[in-house]
Order: C-alpha cells, then structure tokens, then sequence
C-alpha cells in the first residue's frame, strides 16, 4: 500500500466509527480501544481529519453549554458540579402552584429553576410553558427525569432572561400517558423582573 | 518529489541528510501529534508545545539512524508522543538544547481553517431531543462520565452513551445539511 492509499480521505479502507472517535476525544474508550485508534490515527490522515471534525464540534458545543443559553433538563450531579468550578448559578425552588418572583444579573452564568414534583408514578413528562392567558407557548417532550427525584431541574436559557422585559409566564409538568392523555402533576409561576437593560424596543 | 514519498524512503533519506525530507516529514507528522496532544493535554497551546517537543526527537533519531525498521515511523512516533507526554513536567532544558540544534527545519502545524458557527450550532442544539440535548449538555460542558450523567437523569449509563452517539450523528447531519 502506497501511503497516499493509507492518508487519502476516500481510500481509508478501515476508517474509524464516529461514534469511536467521539468516545476517544471523550477519554471513555478502554486502554486496548485508545492504542488501536491512536495506531490508526498516526497512519491516517483522513480518520485524523475525522477526529478534527468532532474536536471541533465537541469544544463548540463545550462552549455552548457554558454560555447558559440552552434550555434544558440538568441533573442535581451537574449543578453541584458547575457550582464547585466556581460559576454563578442563579437557582429558584418552586413548589407547586407557587408564585415566585425571579430575576438575573449580569454576572450570573446560568438560571435554574427546581420544580418539587412527585414523579413516581410518571412514565413520560412534558414541561410545558404558558403565558398568563393561558396560551401555550412552548413544550419540552418526554424531558428526562428520575422518578425518585422528587424534582425537575430546568435551566432557562441565561441568555434570554437577560434580555427579556419584566413578564409572567406558567411552568406546567404534565405526565402524559400512551393514549396521549394529560394529567397535571404541578404549576409553577414566575414572576420575572428585568434588572439589566435589554434590547431597544423590547418592553 | 518527497510529498509522494513513502514513510519508509523518507526515513531513509534523512539518514542519508536529506534537510528537504526532515521538512515533509514534519509536516506529515505534525497534525497527527498535534491530534494526540489534544486529546492528551486538551491545550491547544501545549499540544503545539508537543508537536515541537516530538518532531525534535524523532528528528534526532532518525539523523542518528536509530530509527531500526524504516517501515515504522508512525508507530515510533507514537510512542515517542506517549513518552513525551509522561514526561512532560520534566525538566525544558534537553528541548531548549535540541530547538537549537534542529529548530530550523520545524514547520508550523496549521490548525483547522475555518471556525465553526456557533449560531448554526445553538439552533441544531435546540433541534435535538430533550435527552439528547441533556446528555450532551452534561457531557460535554466538562466531560462528565456517562454514569454520573445517567445517575441523575434517570438514564442506564450504556443508554447514555446511545443517546450521546445519536445526538452527536444528528448534529453533524444537522451542521452539513445547513451548511
């Protein structure tokens, strides 16, 4: 085999699983695994073009999540652990039916909102978002949660509280059943009050 | 002429002091290195550090011909990368000295060209399911293992990696269809 066979992108004869090379830029592959992709590696240059391609889209998304300004389900393990690498994590606890006044300052990193819920007898969760007319204005699927919890860790996006005028808005955790049927397991309401200036014209 | 050269006649060359050769072979290794010293250091910075470091030593063996079998330059220069990653807190000054004996035929490594948007990113992000966008969330904001992710998201730490695998092939799919 001639080495432009070995290194050229298309003629990879053995190239490596994306998956694999994700698994290894991670650090989760066994010892055996790692030294058979880094042999790989140093012959191929196309499968290192490969890896080059998922360290990218690995540090952006790294990045991404550092921002805050994803909405998502986090884990009582992640937030303890962002805590303890020194960022500003803004939290709110909700219990049902409460109305909790909210905010976020220029400094803090993320915005989490915990829901006491009791999730026992749940199989599937939605997380629904209302306004105050009772307008849907947004749904989280089947979020993941763990049915001992007893809560719903939700991360707003940090990015657009910080922008966001003065507003109302109503969490709803809905279990939903195979039929489709919805049974509500706890409202939550925010009371949200600007307290850096956002955007012109946002009011 | 040394660019379609194989691995082996290019050792061979350098032995034979070749300068022309010792500059292909740094560029042919370079981004392999810098690949390892990432993964390893997850520094840019230091990864070029060990790019430096191991192209030095593998040309201070090959000039020397201590490099036995000529086929395997790669393998040899992976296991000078380990080495020189086990090592790396030690001592600079065996560095400084071989920078100046050799630092002349050292070639930047380019890194990779264009940035990736990071707008484009954030909407195939929000485009994922809410457990793949949970795990990757948490996986990757500061590589957080599988179990401890699974643990408290109600996820067996094999599914997490399926659902880590999945999002991942959904956001390359997402990032070149938007391309």
């Amino acid at each position: 085999m001639t080495r432009q066979d070995e290194t050229s992108a298309t003629t990879c004869h053995a190239p490596v699983d994306p998956a694999v090379l994700a698994d290894y830029w991670l650090g989760v592959l066994s010892t055996a695994e790692e030294e058979a992709v880094e042999s790989h590696l140093f012959e191929c240059d196309a499968c290192g073009e490969r890896l080059r391609d998922i360290i990218e889209i690995a540090e952006a998304l790294r990045a991404l999540a550092h921002s805050g300004a994803l909405r998502v389900i986090l884990g009582d393990t992640f937030i303890r652990h962002v805590e303890q690498t020194g960022r500003r994590v803004r939290q709110y606890d909700f219990v049902p039916g409460q109305i909790v006044p909210c905010t976020i300052s220029a400094d803090d990193d993320l915005l989490v909102a915990r829901f006491a819920v009791d999730l026992s007898k749940a199989e599937r969760v939605d997380l629904s978002f209302r306004d105050p007319q009772g307008v849907e204005r947004g749904r989280m699927n089947d979020i993941p949660v763990r049915t001992n919890a007893g809560h719903v860790i939700f991360q707003e996006s940090a990015t657009f509280a910080k922008a966001a005028p003065s507003s109302s808005m109503v969490a709803r955790l809905l279990a939903v059943g195979t039929d489709g049927e919805e049974r509500l397991l706890g409202e939550y309401f925010f009371q949200h009050t600007r307290t850096i200036s956002g955007p012109p014209g946002w009011e | 002429m040394f660019v379609e050269m194989s691995d082996a006649a290019l050792v061979q060359c350098i032995a034979d002091g070749r300068h022309e050769a010792e500059a292909e072979m740094c560029r042919r290794m370079g981004p392999r290195i810098r690949l390892y010293g990432l993964r390893h250091l997850r520094s840019s910075s230091a990864a070029d550090d060990l790019v430096q470091q191991v192209l030095l030593k593998t040309l201070e063996a090959l000039r020397a011909g201590r490099l036995r079998d000529a086929v395997k330059l790669a393998p040899f220069v992976l296991g000078t990368c380990r080495m020189t990653v086990l090592d790396l807190r030690r001592s600079r000054e065996r560095q400084e000295q071989l920078l100046e004996e050799f630092g002349r035929v050292l070639i930047p490594v380019q890194s990779h060209a264009a940035p990736l948007d990071g707008g484009r990113l954030a909407r195939c992000v929000a485009a994922l399911k809410e457990r793949e966008r949970s795990v990757v969330v948490m996986t990757y904001y500061d590589e957080i293992s599988a179990i401890e992710t699974g643990r408290s998201l109600g996820i067996s730490e094999a599914n997490v990696r399926v659902i880590r695998h999945r999002a991942i092939k959904r956001l390359r799919a997402c990032m070149e269809a938007v391309a």
